[in-house]
């Protein structure tokens, strides 16, 4: 008797199941297209990209966007399985680091952007930074565009130089280091500049570049074990192990605590701080990054892909929107608005943009930009696996000369290295 | 007189020894109380503190300057009326299915022969040590393909049997006498009478507890909701508060405002029935 | 029980038995071809450093946290059997953290041991005792994941013992005690004995869930510093979702699986648990 009964409940549950299978029929015979977007623009730059989707929803009556800002965490939880099954957005920045494009182009859920051109609805890839185009090109085909391209800057508290002494922001990687010791002060609590290695934009390629290193050569080959390798760690492990410039193992969003807590006189970050450091009530400087060991200024570019999705229905109106996305008109609005550095190089001069100088202290790096592991064969492995170990073991006082070892050999091994 | 015969009553109190050895007792307590109050007192100050108050004084316990800038910001920018809904319905709706789907599943196991029951008490068994990780992937296309995401059914329906439930409730349902059963099968009562006439009202705290751990489980539950709601319409409490753990966000008093608010239902629910969920966890352990 | 078997079959078993699958193969979703490998990740695991690396942490976990939380929650439970005000009142304060999410927990403490900003940093150098980085240290962060989760959980196992021990006939405690029995020798001979189905059930519960453990882990670390955090099913969302190897997360999750198998047969085992009826 109550089995009966149990096994009609499941039938049941089954039949719900079966009809509910049928649902999600595609509804776009009247009104407008609804796309779709995620993004994890969560930071002070949020209102730039709000209002690019205002108005494009304003001057495309026929197309509505609908932008769902979550945390990069979520969005890395969710997209893949989302993607997989078409559930997902029109649209998305799959991460903040470009690099993750790479996973999407193999498991075949991001589609190809093929409406490139000088046209009004196309994506203009002529009038965008080579750099990046390069970036989101896979086998010839532009799998992405760049969402924005932001350099980093050093943001310095002005009233700490003041109290240490020291009149100018650094122009030099070696005043640089000068300046980190003599502005730490261990007993107050207080750092010279704060180095997060993890959960971060990365700027320990940044002091690696400025003192003539890198991670990987041209053939994917790891270079940190080199001389000049580990000669280019070597200070400013040492800064961090002994002389306590900053804390280690600090996460990206726990070095900005720091700095807008007036607790670290120096940190090298993107023009989406600013807002949060202005509003804690920092005194705020923004210089270039100082030029290294060789004379030559360099910093670290960071682009956020825009991708959209393989089984997206609406394929033409989504590239239609990357193109107004990356468009001129809307370009140099978000820049004005969040001090973000053009993506295009038609605005690189352009005079208005030029004007603020926190918008030209940034775009003034562009030239001088290099992106972390660009197209490395599995950058994001080679990242969490070998290159943020490897800072943080040699920021806990471990051997520079083993620990690059190591991890040349693993970047070796997962980047394919030939040599 | 009273005190005396309850004292007599109690194993731990039974043998009250002498002072020194009450006093470090109640040290060690008061210290472990400090440990167990401090945090949540600390996050609700820090909820209404300013960033800056925050690192010039973080040895204090109480602000130096209050703000609701934190609380301010979450309310503007969350759908917090729907979200709550949403958490209301999923952990209401979850907890009462599962409480008559285990109890039903647990009085077979208890009371019914037929062939392969220990081999599914087992299978009961073994899902609860797989972690909710691995089976995530499958699901999601699972739910896709019944057109179940972003729906209430997608969200309860996967989620609304429990092993743990059918465990506890099996081990209670067995502690209960057969001869009642018996009784009750003399006087003409089915096994759908004898669950819903006899068993069920035995083994009240065992369902309260059931639901208890059920729902606070729900009600806490992050990746769940996450994963079948794409949608931000459909989000629950704590799946809506992660949007304040992003990556530049740096401002504690909103992070700490939300954790205050996603615990704050259930804070009142326990202090208004504590009893009731004391004596509900207390039960689980009993057979 | 169908609905029951049904929603378990279709959302657990299944679910699982596709994991296996999975992990035949060099899966990456949604990719066009997914080869075949047999027990090619089975054997990549043997020579994984991580994955030896987050099966230790992982094992050491729960051993520790699990005997402190039934030794603690043993003696909670006797301290506190009492129905005075003040034991309720402090019952109720070790209980209350129950109730809190792990991430809500994982949050308030990340940030309460924080050095800098925390409260804990922030008396300590009040006090002139020398900076401790709990989380950025590579000894130090698993010891502090494992007090947060004991923190968490001491209540929970007292309130369950505290049930079982108020079920222990008072006759019992009586004779013995007549028998001139001391404190400890009630304890052992006469309580433990008594509740040991609730302590196995104790037992079992939170090696389960250690053995499980990420939220906390995740919200606090993530893993870090230099994956001295790193859980097994912080593994395999790491490979499964960053680093999309799907097969390969399936693989660790199935080991992951039979070890929860084995540990609960061997605790039901030693534990002589008589249950079937």
């Amino acid at each position: 008797m109550r089995k009966t009964i149990a096994s009609l409940a499941g039938g049941a549950l089954l039949l719900t199941a079966l009809t509910g299978c049928s649902g999600g029929s595609d509804s776009s015979a009247g009104g407008p297209t609804e796309l779709t977007v995620w993004t994890g623009f969560t930071g002070g730059d949020r209102p730039g990209y709000d209002q690019i989707v205002k108005d494009f929803n304003a001057s495309h009556p026929n197309v509505k966007v609908k932008m769902v800002v979550q945390p990069w965490d979520t969005i890395t939880q969710k997209l893949p399985s989302a993607w997989l099954t078409g559930s997902g957005p029109d649209i998305a920045a799959p991460s903040f680091d470009p690099n993750v494009i790479a996973n999407y182009v193999k498991t075949g859920s991001v589609l190809p952007l093929t409406a490139t051109g000088a046209g009004t609805t196309e994506i203009n890839t002529d009038q965008i930074a080579p750099t990046l185009v390069k970036e989101y090109t896979y086998d010839g085909k532009l799998y992405a565009v760049p969402a924005n391209y932001a350099t980093l800057s050093l943001y310095y508290n002005k009233k700490m130089f003041a109290a240490a002494g020291i009149t100018s922001p650094p122009s030099t990687v070696t005043e640089l280091l000068a300046d980190a010791k003599k502005l730490t002060n261990p007993a107050k609590k207080q750092y010279g500049l704060v180095l997060a290695d993890n959960q971060t934009i990365q700027m320990w390629p940044i002091l690696q570049w400025l003192q003539g290193g890198d991670i990987v050569d041209a053939k994917n080959c790891s270079v940190l074990q080199s001389a000049a390798g580990q000669a280019s760690l070597k200070p400013w492990a040492d800064a961090v192990a002994k002389d306590k410039i900053s804390p280690v193992g600090l996460t990206g969003a726990s070095a900005d605590a720091l700095f807008s807590g007036g607790k670290a006189a120096m940190e090298m970050n993107g023009p989406w701080a600013a807002p949060g450091y202005k509003s804690a009530g920092i005194d705020l400087g923004v210089a270039k990054i100082p030029v290294g060991v060789d004379g030559k200024a360099v910093t670290l570019g960071s682009t956020a892909p825009l991708a959209v999705s393989a089984k997206t229905k609406h394929p033409q109106q989504a590239q239609e929107f990357l193109a107004y996305w990356t468009s001129k008109a809307a370009q140099k609005k978000f820049s004005l608005a969040t001090g973000f550095p053009t993506l295009r190089t038609d605005l690189a001069t352009d005079p208005q943009l030029l004007a603020n100088p926190v918008i030209a202290t940034f775009t003034a790096q562009v030239p001088d930009a290099r992106l972390y592991l660009p197209r490395v064969p599995q950058a994001t492995q080679v990242d969490t696996n070998g290159y943020v170990p490897l800072i943080g073991k040699i920021t806990r006082g471990e051997d520079i000369g083993a620990q690059t070892a190591a991890a040349g050999k693993t970047i070796d091994g997962l980047t394919g290295c030939s040599s | 007189m009273s005190t005396e015969s309850s004292r007599q009553r109690r194993p731990g109190g039974a043998v009250h020894s002498a002072r020194p050895a009450v006093v470090l007792k109640w040290l060690l307590l008061g210290a472990g109380l400090v440990v167990a109050v401090v945090p949540f007192l600390w996050m609700l100050s820090v909820s209404f503190r300013t960033e800056g108050d925050l690192f010039a004084h973080p040895a204090s316990l109480l602000p130096h300057e209050w703000t609701l800038h934190g609380y301010g910001a979450v309310w503007q920018q969350l759908p917090f009326l729907r979200l709550v809904l949403n958490s209301v319905v999923f952990a209401v709706g979850t907890t009462a299915l599962t409480l008559l789907l285990d109890s039903l599943c647990a009085y077979a196991l208890a009371r019914m022969r037929f062939r392969g029951r220990n081999l599914c008490f087992f299978l009961v068994l073994a899902t609860l040590m797989v972690p909710f990780q691995v089976t995530l992937i499958p699901v999601f296309v699972e739910l896709f393909h019944l057109g179940w995401l972003n729906t209430y059914q997608g969200l309860i329906v996967p989620r609304a049997t429990s092993a743990f439930g059918i465990f506890l409730l099996r081990q209670s349902f067995m502690s209960i006498p057969t001869e009642l059963d018996e009784a009750a099968r003399i006087d003409g009562a089915g096994h759908l009478r004898i669950y819903a006439q006899v068993i069920l009202p035995l083994a009240r705290p065992a369902l309260v507890t059931v639901g208890l751990l059920n729902f606070m489980a729900l009600w806490n539950d992050l990746l769940w909701p996450l994963v079948v709601s794409t949608n931000p319409e459909m989000r629950t409490l704590p799946a809506g508060l992660t949007l304040f753990g992003g990556q530049h966000v740096t401002d504690h008093a909103v992070l700490f405002a939300g954790a205050t608010i996603s615990l704050l239902p259930l804070a009142v629910a326990f202090f208004l029935a504590q009893r009731s969920f004391v004596a509900g966890i207390a039960t689980s352990g009993l057979k | 029980m169908a609905p029951s078997l049904l929603i378990l079959g279709v959302f657990v078993v299944y679910p699982i038995g596709i994991s296996f699958w999975y992990s035949l193969h060099d899966w990456t979703i949604g990719a066009p071809e997914q080869p075949f490998v047999g027990l090619d990740n089975y054997r990549a695991l043997a020579s994984d450093t991580q994955f030896r690396n987050a099966l230790v942490n992982t094992l050491e976990l729960t051993v520790v946290s699990v005997v402190v939380l039934v030794v603690l929650g043993l003696a909670l439970a006797l301290a506190l059997i009492g129905e005075g005000r003040m034991t309720r009142v402090v019952r109720s304060a070790f209980f209350f953290p129950t109730i809190v999410s792990l991430t809500s927990i994982g949050l308030v403490w990340r940030f309460l041991l924080d050095p800098d900003l925390g409260l804990v940093g922030g008396i300590s150098s009040a006090l002139h005792i020398p900076r401790v980085d709990w989380l950025q240290s590579t000894s130090l962060a698993l010891p502090t994941v494992i007090f947060v989760d004991i923190w968490k959980n001491a209540g929970f196992v007292m309130v369950i013992l505290l049930g079982a021990l108020k079920a222990v006939p008072a006759e019992r405690i009586e004779a013995a005690r007549l028998d001139g029995a001391g404190r400890w020798q009630l304890v052992r001979h006469i309580l433990v004995p008594s509740i040991r189905p609730t302590l196995l059930f104790a037992t079992l519960i939170l090696t389960i869930q250690s053995l499980q453990l990420f939220d906390l882990v995740y919200v606090m670390t993530g893993g870090g510093p230099l994956f001295a955090t790193d859980t097994l099913v912080n593994q395999v969302f790491r490979e499964g979702f960053v680093n999309f190897r799907t097969g390969y997360a399936s693989a660790i999750s199935w080991v992951l699986f039979v070890l929860i198998m084995l540990v609960s047969a061997v605790q039901l085992r030693v534990f002589r648990y008589d249950d079937v009826d």
